[in-house]
């Protein structure tokens, strides 16, 4: 309980110094540099969440434990939703930057690649009716998709010519401004704490349903 | 401050008071539906 109001406060606190804290990045229109604070970590739990899909599905296979299922079931599920919401805010940001929404960059294609084979993932359980079937279909399915990730999320757009910003955008640029580090790195660990917050929930819903399931078959 | 950056971390902060109040609410249903289940257990 005492994390979560935490995470409730110092949300806030990196939205405000978000705005209010740190400048704006030179190089960029306007103030649009302060994307950097919800995209890049919305990308980043977005990573995450499929590599845990990834390791999670592996612990089923291996143990056929139902509660590995499940947190691989959720797991992809928030990696779809922060994904989503970093193509949204990426969107935004390239309308201002290079004056629309969709430009069809590396960046952008990639993401919606990535996007198809985990929507794929999620039509692929509900196509399989068997449980334990759906489960190892999709465990297997999880452990493929992720393969990808690398590829779609860090290798391609960096091999092809894109617009998407790089180096100023980048925290192990040491020109960064000590400010907009400090506010990076917090708004991060936030939507770190955020997707496990989220994550929890899911399990527990998933859990639920589960037993539903079970005392209906008894 | 430049003119709307204000606005827009006021707009920021309602939506993130929304999805945080909702997520504290989502949590207690959980709650309850999970001791409704482990009473039915007993």
């Amino acid at each position: 309980m005492i994390y979560k109001v935490f995470l409730t406060i110092w949300m806030a606190v990196i939205l405000v110094a978000a705005f209010l804290y740190t400048e704006a990045a030179t190089g960029f229109p306007g103030e649009t540099s302060r994307i950097l604070f919800f995209h890049v970590p919305q990308a980043w739990v977005a990573t995450l969440s499929f590599l845990l899909s990834m390791i999670a599905s592996c612990v089923y296979l291996a143990r056929r434990n139902v509660k590995a299922d499940d947190l691989a079931l959720s797991a992809a599920e928030l990696g779809f939703l922060f994904c989503v919401l970093a193509t949204v805010t990426g969107s935004i940001f390239a309308k201002a930057s290079w004056g629309s929404f969709w430009n069809w960059d590396p960046r952008e294609t990639s993401i919606v690649i990535l996007l198809m084979i985990y929507g794929a993932y999620f039509a692929l359980r509900s196509a399989v009716a068997d449980p334990e079937k759906k489960r190892v279909f999709a465990g297997v399915y999880a452990i493929l998709a992720f393969l990808t990730v690398p590829f779609l999320v860090f290798v391609i757009p960096r091999i092809t010519a894109s617009l998407h910003p790089e180096d100023t955008m980048n925290p192990a640029n040491p020109g960064m401004d000590p400010k907009t580090l400090k506010v990076f790195l917090g708004s991060l660990l936030a939507y770190t704490a955020l997707f496990v917050w989220m994550l929890r929930l899911r399990m527990r819903i998933l859990r639920i349903e589960g037993n539903r399931i079970e005392g209906f078959r008894d | 401050m430049k003119d709307g950056l204000g606005f827009v971390m006021g707009v920021n902060l309602v939506i993130w008071c929304g999805i945080a109040f909702y997520l504290f609410v989502l949590d207690r249903k959980i709650k309850k539906l999970e001791e409704t289940h482990t009473n039915k257990e007993r």
